[in-house]
């Protein structure tokens, strides 16, 4: 095959991880809005005798949308995306093709098993890796025959640089390999002891170390699960969708190295005043506030790329969501660096500010650039037209004002929540009971639960969107070289 | 400005007043230095995202895409060759500039400690609460006691102090019936009174039954003649000897100290030790304050 | 020069790796000894509070409790001296948290006991009202996993060495020899609870959830 000739690419493993990213979307965001709605209203807890508590769905909830919705979800983009910036096609090899649909299948009975056992009650109890060691070994599997794909697609290349997304995501390989095997450094007892259950372990690390690692993982896997691959999207979706060209190579190759320099020093913000040493904390700190220029730096050059293309923004639903998604990205990481301040830090850490905002970052970041590639992509993978534009944009304003209402309400109920625990009477004693510091926020937790209903149903309507496309779009002729056909 | 910078900031500037008006109304002390920090904090967070963001946007109303392309074009995305933004570019220095200059020059990586500071706040607090505490009248203690008591106790006797229908002290009465004939029949030794122990079977039957219910009663007016045995330790009142033994009449001072001091066990379950988690003005403040709950 | 690293993938991926590796070396790893050292006079957990901590695992506490007090005087006012690494010694995981939905546990031992425990943890309004807290009556009828309690001990003393006794060796027998005490130490928390059948079961030598949760909380001084 030439190398100008049009390729047919094939998306066969595309669709599949599309179909489960939609799918643990739905899950995980539902047992979101549950867990949200609990909060307020707590008899919500006994829906499901023992299964059902807001303490066992909380990491169900983390668990699917990371592990299921979002890397379902940078699965289905890679494979969509990669064939396409280094073109080759999945066909042209059987061997990758083999290992992309093997990944598939055993990220499926990964994602089916980390559920059972994460309701059953079996967890190795560390945020973001709560999956008990038999998963973990399955995890290395699949996370080996995506490298395996993501470098065999690069070795059979007929362009020779790599676009920026693919520099993003091998990062978010690379990131992910060395950050999750460590922190999952465990020994089975039931091997050492000759007792007791298969399925439990103990950490390789205790206490303040255990912690250390931890948080090297869990604020890196922001980076590598929440940013790098998200960022590999935008940097591929917003233009291919626009027509525009990139706004600057040199902003897009300084803001790349400064994010995988600086990130990774920065975890020990998640450890301020904790018993990890002092100047570990200072370095997380410092580092922190450092990041937030090559984190914004992508963000603006994607705003920058946009640069006299207004029209394209009041009539293309999917550039408003990358807009706005550029604009959480930068909401997010203004956020983080500034409550990683020490002082912030005292008032943040612990409080709902911190949940508020995780979720500027998932759900105005993450979830809205993996919604708007299913969205640009469907059309292509199944030749037909997106089904209804109308619901793109009901989908569009349902979800903003979720997040908005998300954010805000967390704000105010973190920020409130932190200073009570602090504050003291005119006699020098605390002035609030603790009890009263958790009923104050009723209202705030009430508003969080309705925006989960909102976010929720416009996702309900982002899949009944792709579902129609899928099967009943009007069909296309050619493929669209830009802009997204849409009803 | 642009009318989407100042739909922007406008919004920013609502999330800010409406956070600092939730705030106040908990009667928060908005100049309490990490209090200010914060605010000042999420001002920035508001401000600089929503305007920076919006100068972004606007400027697709406003400007146009210029620039030399690079050769290379990926699946019909093409890159200019466009210099970094300068202000970014700034930004970026300045921010490492002042963090080379943090760790070197401004605070010294090993020149902080947490606990450190600890100890200094807690040295500032007690200058600052130094005289309210040396001269604290009646009025004072009690709501003292009752702050610390809804902190600290609540949780176990309830708000009110009731004991939360027999789980724990109901502190509004002294003694219950049961309770008395509890400790008539068991004796009890974990209080740390001068007077040591109490045995064991001091009384028992009718004359226990008399005892316990004029104890129970409130001990008001003359005791039952059957008191004689109690009252050579608990005194002919049965207010406790001057402090040798417990006070069976009201929660008074020495009680609340002995029984803040060692926790209590009894008829209805276990009281944690308060040792050493209070100053003795807060012991005193709770000692009044829980005298004051009999007359509600 | 254009695009120059990008055009050998291997070169850029080497690059990749080394940028991202080496804040972990000079972050983590200097301090790694010293972190690990127990404070003076700290025991290993019995087999029945890690019975009760994998019961805090499993119905996975942390999701709104912390156990660690930061050094501010309005923390350790409310909970009580601020944490020490070495108190932390013999915790794999470790069970800090990230998040306060309910108050801080670290020191819980000191200021409630196991009659407050058990009428919380059934229902936690009817001891404090506006509680958000779910109820756990599940862990009054479900039986801890001693013998996985058990297992862990075995490792943490055959692979890091904590200092268990004797007694505490690999093997079903040994396992068998070593469950009474087990009991014992369940039936003394027992004796301060109201529930009768968890006293019944505790008598037939099971240990419910509960008791085995309480053992650890009271354990946290
Ligand atoms: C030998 C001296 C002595 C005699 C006689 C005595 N007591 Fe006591 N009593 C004590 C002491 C000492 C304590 C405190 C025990 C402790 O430290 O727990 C006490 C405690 C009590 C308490 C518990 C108070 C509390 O708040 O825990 C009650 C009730 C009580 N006595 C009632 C009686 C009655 C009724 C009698 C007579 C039938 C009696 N006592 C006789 C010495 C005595
Ligand atoms: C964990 C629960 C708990 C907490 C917290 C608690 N108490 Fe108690 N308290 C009890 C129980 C249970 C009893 C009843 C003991 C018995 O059976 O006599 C009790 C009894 C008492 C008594 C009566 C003792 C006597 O001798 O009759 C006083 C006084 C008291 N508490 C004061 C306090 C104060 C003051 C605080 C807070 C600083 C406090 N308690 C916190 C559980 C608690
Ligand atoms: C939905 C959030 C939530 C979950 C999950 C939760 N708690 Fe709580 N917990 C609270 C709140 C809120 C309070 C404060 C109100 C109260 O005492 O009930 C609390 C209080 C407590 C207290 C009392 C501490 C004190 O200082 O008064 C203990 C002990 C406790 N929880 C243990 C647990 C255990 C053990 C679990 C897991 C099996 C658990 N909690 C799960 C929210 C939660
Ligand atoms: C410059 C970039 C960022 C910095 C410096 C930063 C900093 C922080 C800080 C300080 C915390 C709170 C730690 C605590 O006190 O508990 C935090 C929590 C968190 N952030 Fe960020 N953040 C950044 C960007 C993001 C983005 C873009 C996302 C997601 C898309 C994200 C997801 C999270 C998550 C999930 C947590 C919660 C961790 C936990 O469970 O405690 N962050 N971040
Ligand atoms: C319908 C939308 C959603 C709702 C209503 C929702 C709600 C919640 C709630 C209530 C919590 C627990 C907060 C707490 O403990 O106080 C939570 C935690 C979390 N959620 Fe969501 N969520 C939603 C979607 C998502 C999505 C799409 C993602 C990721 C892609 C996500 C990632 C997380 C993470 C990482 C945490 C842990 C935060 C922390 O520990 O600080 N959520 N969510
Ligand atoms: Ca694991
Ligand atoms: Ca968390
Ligand atoms: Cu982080």
């Amino acid at each position: 095959m030439q190398s100008n000739a049009a390729l047919e690419y094939d998306y066969s493993v595309a669709k599949l991880f599309t179909i489960t990213a939609i799918l643990f979307g739905f899950v995980g965001m539902l047992i979101g809005t549950l867990i949200a709605a609990q909060l307020a209203f707590p008899e919500l807890n006994y829906l499901l005798g023992e299964y059902g508590t807001f303490s066992r769905l909380r990491p169900l909830h983390t668990n699917v949308v990371i592990y299921g919705f979002t890397v379902s979800g940078v699965f289905a983009t890679f494979y969509y995306l990669a064939q396409r910036v280094l073109k080759v096609s999945m066909a042209e090899s059987k061997f990758i093709m083999f290992i992309g649909k093997l990944q598939f299948v055993l990220y499926m009975i990964l994602a089916v098993s980390m559920v059972v056992t994460l309701l059953l009650g079996i967890t190795a109890n560390k945020e973001y890796a709560q999956m008990e060691w038999p998963l973990d070994l399955l995890t290395v599997v699949v996370w080996v025959l995506w490298g395996v794909a993501m470098f065999g697609l690069i070795g059979m290349r007929r362009e020779k640089a790599l676009y920026i997304s693919m520099w993003y995501f091998i990062a978010c390989f690379l990131g992910v390999a060395m950050l999750y095997l460590f922190n999952n450094m465990e020994v089975p007892t039931a091997l050492v002891a000759g007792v007791g259950s298969m399925m439990h372990s103990v950490s390789m690390y205790a206490g303040t170390n255990d912690a250390l690692v931890q948080w090297w993982w869990g604020h890196n896997a922001v980076a590598f699960v929440f940013t790098v691959p998200i960022i590999a999207m935008i940097y591929y979706f917003l233009p291919k969708e626009s027509g525009q060209a990139v706004y600057s190579y040199k902003l897009s190759l300084l803001s790349f190295w400064g994010l995988m320099f600086v990130y990774l020093w920065a975890g020990s913000h998640h450890l301020l005043w904790s018993t990890v040493p002092d100047w570990m904390q200072t370095m997380g700190s410092v580092f922190s506030v450092v990041l937030i220029l090559p984190s914004w730096g992508s963000a603006i050059n994607m705003l920058l790329t946009m640069k006299g293309e207004w029209n394209q923004l009041t009539e293309n639903p999917l550039i408003k969501f990358m807009v706005l998604a550029s604009t959480f990205y930068m909401l997010s990481t203004l956020e983080g660096p500034i409550q990683a301040i020490k002082s912030v830090n005292a008032i943040a850490h612990f409080t709902d500010w911190i949940p508020g905002h995780v979720h500027d970052g998932v759900l105005g970041w993450v979830a809205f650039m993996i919604m708007a590639g299913i969205m640009h992509m469907a059309p292509r993978m199944y030749k037909r037209e997106l089904y209804s534009k109308k619901l793109v944009e009901a989908q569009f304003w349902l979800q903003t004002t979720a997040v908005v209402l998300y954010f805000t309400s967390m704000w105010i109920a973190g920020i409130t929540q932190g200073m009570m625990w602090r504050a003291v009477d005119e006699y020098g004693n605390l002035m609030y009971s603790f009890i009263d510091t958790v009923t104050v926020l009723h209202p705030y937790y009430a508003i969080r639960a309705l925006s989960g209903v909102l976010y929720l149903t416009g996702f309900l309507m982002f899949a009944y969107n792709i579902y129609k496309t899928a099967t009943a779009g009007r069909k296309l002729e050619n493929e669209p070289q830009f802009r997204t056909p849409m009803a | 400005m642009n009318s989407l910078i100042v739909k922007a900031l406008g919004f920013a500037a609502i999330l800010i007043i409406a956070t600092i008006v939730v705030v106040k109304q908990m009667h928060i002390d908005l100049s309490d230095p990490i209090n200010a920090i914060t605010i000042i904090g999420a001002i920035a967070i508001a401000v600089l995202t929503a305007g920076v963001s919006a100068k972004y946007i606007s400027q697709m109303k406003s400007d146009t895409a210029s620039g030399e392309l690079a050769d290379e074009n990926w699946d019909g995305i093409g890159e200019y060759k466009n210099e970094l933004p300068s202000g970014w570019a700034y930004a970026f220095l300045g921010t490492i500039v002042w963090a080379l200059w943090y760790w070197t020059i401004g605070y010294p990586v090993d020149a902080f400690s947490q606990i450190g500071q600890w100890n200094e706040e807690v040295k500032t607090y007690n200058k600052k609460f130094e005289e309210v505490h040396k001269n604290a009248d009646q009025a004072t203690l009690q709501q003292m006691g009752e702050s610390i008591f809804l902190v600290q106790c609540a949780p176990c006797h309830g708000v009110t102090g009731d004991g939360l229908s027999g789980k724990a002290q109901d502190l509004t009465k002294r003694m219950s019936k049961e309770q008395v004939l509890y400790v008539i029949k068991n004796g009890q030794n974990q209080l740390g009174y001068p007077m040591g122990a109490m045995p064991p079977g001091m009384a028992s039957g009718e004359a226990a039954e008399k005892i316990a219910t004029w104890i129970a009663n409130g001990s008001k007016g003359t005791p039952p003649a059957e008191f004689a045995v109690c009252a050579s330790c608990h005194g002919a009142d049965g207010k406790g000897n001057n402090g040798m033994s417990p006070n069976l009449t009201e929660y008074d001072q020495p009680l609340v100290e002995h029984v803040l001091k060692q926790g209590k066990k009894g008829m209805i379950g276990r009281m944690p030790a308060f040792h050493g988690r209070f100053t003795p003005v807060q012991v005193k403040a709770l000692a009044t304050y829980i005298n004051t709950l009999k007359d509600n | 020069m254009f695009h120059w690293l990008e055009k050998n993938p291997f070169l850029f991926s080497v690059g990749v790796f080394i940028v991202i590796a080496f804040a972990g070396l000079i972050e983590i790893l200097p301090n790694f000894a010293e972190a690990a050292r127990p404070v003076v006079g700290l025991k290993p957990y019995t087999v029945l509070e890690l019975a009760g901590k994998e019961v805090y695992k499993k119905d996975n506490c942390i999701a709104c409790h912390s156990q660690l007090i930061r050094p501010f005087k309005a923390e350790t006012d409310r909970y009580g001296q601020y944490s020490l690494s070495g108190e932390y010694a013999y915790d794999r995981p470790f069970l800090w948290g990230s998040k306060r939905t309910g108050p801080d546990l670290h020191r819980v031992g000191n200021y409630r006991t196991t009659d407050w425990h058990e009428n919380h943890m059934w229902d936690p309004t009817s001891v404090v009202p506006g509680s958000i807290m779910p109820a756990y009556k599940h862990m009054f009828t479900n039986k801890a996993d001693i013998e996985t309690a058990y297992a862990e001990a075995v490792t943490v003393k055959t692979v890091f060495n904590t200092p268990y006794g004797d007694d505490i060796k690999p093997g079903r027998e040994a396992w068998e020899a070593y469950k009474p005490k087990v009991i014992e130490e369940a039936k003394k928390i027992a004796a301060d609870m109201k529930n009768q059948d968890v006293k019944d079961a505790v008598n037939r030598g099971e240990v419910p959830e509960i008791v085995a949760l309480i053992a650890y909380l009271n354990r946290l001084k």
